[in-house]
């Protein structure tokens, strides 16, 4: 046997791995996104595509100068950076400003490198963002038209389509979108004054699979996700009394994150104590 | 509340034993020119360099022998005819060093004895047969490798004998060839395990994919007219099948009433009772993708790694990585030239694209440790306190409760180093804890 460096390490268990990584993740996000910018195209919404090119830009710009500056490496590579861009992009008003939305680029970028990169950040940068653009420039910033006013069938049906891919790759809890949406329907029908339209269901759908979807910010059982899910759900709809709107769901989201530490304490998974734990591993 | 029951926890992994299972007819290599037979802390050599021994003949005495009956420690015995060449500290495959007798054959290996069937052994009293298991050198066949007698005497009042046939890693199959080769020995071992400990039942835990298993045990049951003999299957998932989890199934609440064993513990404590024969060869899978003739085979305990890849035919391409025991738990050996003791199930060479050099990433919460942990801990919230050195709260989060199946860091997306930091935090004492 040829004697090479494959002895020269002692290397730890296990010895093989999942296929899964995290730019599979962030990327397999951002496809489920084409559906809806697909949509937008056709039903009078192109504006939007200049406001994904303004955040594709900016991005790729402020991550490569914060990489620069800082020495490490870029967010880039594995598509989470992207992933913001994109999310973002249907975020904003599709006829907001150009500076404002380089801006609101420019803080999500400067919040992950604050907090120390991916999966470091105690709140959604990109909710975070918006949030502050809404406080600076409130006249300006009202919400996505993509997801206002009367709404679009087609639009619905592309985040809905968007959705079921973002579930199909398995990466989150069935739970999360659909208690979500039903809190969300209960309130709506609770409320009673204005009927379920075809914006409510996208910006509820929307809100649902995509800024539900980060899982730096949920509670690490699937319990305490479903607690975490039904908080924002009803803050969400009390916030917008009657309805539903991005920017409530945005604040609601925030607020929830700020307890995510107490869900993680408070929700543990239930273990075995009764058996004395025998190593799988080679005892040392 | 709210969720639906859990299904079984564990991973779904390519299983890979077909390669091994081809040649599944068990033979033994010619005698290698030398082994080192590792003396365990509680037992003394009883030999000298230079001495003769002969396959079978003790080397080795429990260190406690002479004051009590039964003392911690089992005798060792030679795996080859031969003379002691040296009695020193050598690397073993747990990257420490141990207490070594060296054995070399002489130019013409002697044919091994024959062990003949004793006429009385199924009038043995239990009271006897914990010393006889002692004399034998029996000691469990897994990473634990307790004595069986001490097992026995530390479940005094199991009532149920778990024989355990599974094999959840990848690749290996020791365990499912041993049993269909010799399914009455095991039946028998295990008859005998229950008749020492006092138990009423024996179940026989067989993977639910191995149906031809289960035809044969449910047959030889069926002749041998065993109504206190059950078999149940497991869920073909890593790590189903391990200890912890069979008696976390079959026994919440209750896991000092069954004592669980490995088939080829049951087939060991057969020939120490029936034949006389004392443990000192065992069954290994040696296999992987770049041995080229992976097959489970009879190798005496102290032959070195390189020998019993040479007794496959050697390596057809170089290997990444060689291991004791399968990829989820086995050790990386940083060197060939160490022995098979009682633990070591496989001897596997993994190629580059089966064993993988990974970078690790920041940890996302992604959940996926915490769904698939078998014994429902949080080793995403145990690695994040261990990363910052917060030792105390990694404790607090039920570090030492982990069975280190591996099961966390396969499914991470990050390729996070979790057993490393999980093993890090157990292996810290009180005073290290508080002082970090």
């Amino acid at each position: 046997m040829p004697e090479t460096g494959y002895l020269q390490t002692r290397q730890l268990p296990p010895h093989i791995r999942s296929t899964d990584s995290l730019a599979k993740r962030f990327w397999g996000q951002g496809i489920a996104l084409l559906p809806i910018f697909i949509a937008a195209c056709f039903t009078g919404h192109a504006g939007i595509l200049r406001v994904l090119l303004i955040c594709l830009v900016s991005v790729v710009s402020v991550e490569f100068l914060i990489a620069k500056l800082s020495g490490k490496k870029d967010n880039l590579h594995n598509g989470e950076a992207v992933l913001t861009a994109a999310l973002f992009s249907l975020l904003v008003p599709s006829r907001c400003a150009s500076e404002i939305i380089i801006f609101g680029v420019f803080i999500i970028s400067i919040i992950r490198a604050m907090f120390g990169g991916t999966g470091t950040y105690p709140l959604q940068p990109l909710l975070l963002a918006r949030a502050i653009l809404q406080l600076s420039f409130s006249n300006k910033m009202g919400e996505p038209m993509l997801l206002a006013g009367e709404g679009s069938l087609w639009v619905l049906v592309s985040i809905g389509l968007g959705g079921v891919l973002l579930m199909s790759q398995k990466k989150g809890y069935w739970e999360n979108p659909v208690f979500f949406i039903a809190v969300c329907a209960v309130f709506k029908i609770l409320g009673g004054a204005y009927g379920i339209t075809a914006a409510f269901l996208s910006s509820v759908l929307f809100t649902a699979f995509f800024l539900l979807a980060d899982p730096v910010v949920l509670p690490l059982t699937r319990r305490g996700n479903i607690y975490f899910v039904l908080g924002a759900g009803i803050l969400s709809s009390c916030l917008e009394a009657g309805g539903f709107s991005i920017s409530a769901a945005t604040c609601a989201l925030l607020w929830m994150s700020l307890i995510t530490p107490w869900l993680d304490v408070l929700i543990r998974p239930v273990t075995f104590k009764s058996i004395k734990p025998l190593k799988a591993t080679h005892p040392r | 509340m709210l969720l639906p029951k859990r299904s079984p926890p564990g991973i779904r992994l390519e299983r890979k034993k077909d390669a091994s299972l081809l040649n599944w007819n068990l033979k033994r290599p010619y005698p290698p020119e030398t082994i080192h037979i590792t003396v365990p802390s509680k037992a003394t050599p009883c030999v000298r360099t230079g001495d003769k021994v002969v396959t079978g003949q003790k080397i080795a005495v429990p260190q406690t022998q002479n004051e009590s009956v039964a003392g911690e420690g089992v005798s060792i015995h030679a795996g080859i005819t031969g003379t002691v060449e040296r009695i020193a500290e050598l690397p073993n495959a747990l990257g420490g060093k141990s207490l070594m007798i060296e054995i070399r054959r002489p130019r013409e290996p002697k044919p091994t004895p024959a062990w003949d069937l004793r006429k009385d052994w199924e009038q043995i009293p239990a009271e006897k047969l914990a010393g006889i298991f002692q004399e034998s050198g029996l000691v469990t066949t897994d990473p634990q490798m307790e004595p069986v007698h001490l097992k026995l005497a530390r479940h005094g009042g199991a009532r149920t004998v778990i024989i355990n046939l599974c094999d959840p890693e990848p690749y290996i199959t020791c365990e499912q060839v041993l049993a269909l080769s010799h399914p009455v020995e095991i039946l028998r071992g295990a008859e005998l395990l229950k008749k020492a400990c006092g138990a009423e039942k024996i179940i026989f835990a067989i993977e639910n994919c191995n149906g031809e298993m289960i035809e044969l045990i449910k047959s030889k049951i069926y002749f041998l007219t065993w109504s206190h003999v059950e078999v149940r299957t497991v869920p073909a998932l890593y790590p189903q099948g391990l200890e912890t989890l069979l008696l976390q199934e079959w026994f919440p609440g209750e896991a000092c009433s069954a004592v669980v064993f490995p088939a080829s513990t049951a087939f060991t404590v057969y020939e120490a009772v029936a034949l006389g024969k004392p443990f000192y060869e065992r069954v290994v899978t040696v296999g992987g993708e770049c041995v080229v003739e992976p097959r489970s085979l009879w190798l005496p305990l102290g032959i070195s790694f390189q020998n019993a890849i040479q007794a496959c035919k050697g390596v057809m391409r170089e290997p990444r990585r060689v291991l004791m025991g399968g990829p989820m738990a086995g050790e990386a050996q940083a060197s060939l030239d160490v022995p098979v003791t009682a633990a070591t199930s496989a001897i596997l060479a993994l190629p580059k694209e089966i064993a993988k050099e990974v970078v690790a990433e920041p940890c996302i919460r992604c959940n996926l440790c915490v769904d698939h942990c078998p014994v429902s801990l949080s080793p995403a919230m145990i690695t994040l306190a261990a990363e910052t050195k917060e030792f105390s709260t990694a404790r607090e989060w039920g570090a030492s409760e982990c069975i280190e199946c591996g099961v966390c860091a396969y499914v991470c997306s990050s390729k996070r180093p979790m057993l490393e930091l999980i093993r890090k935090v157990s292996s810290l004492k009180e005073s290290e804890v508080l002082h970090a």
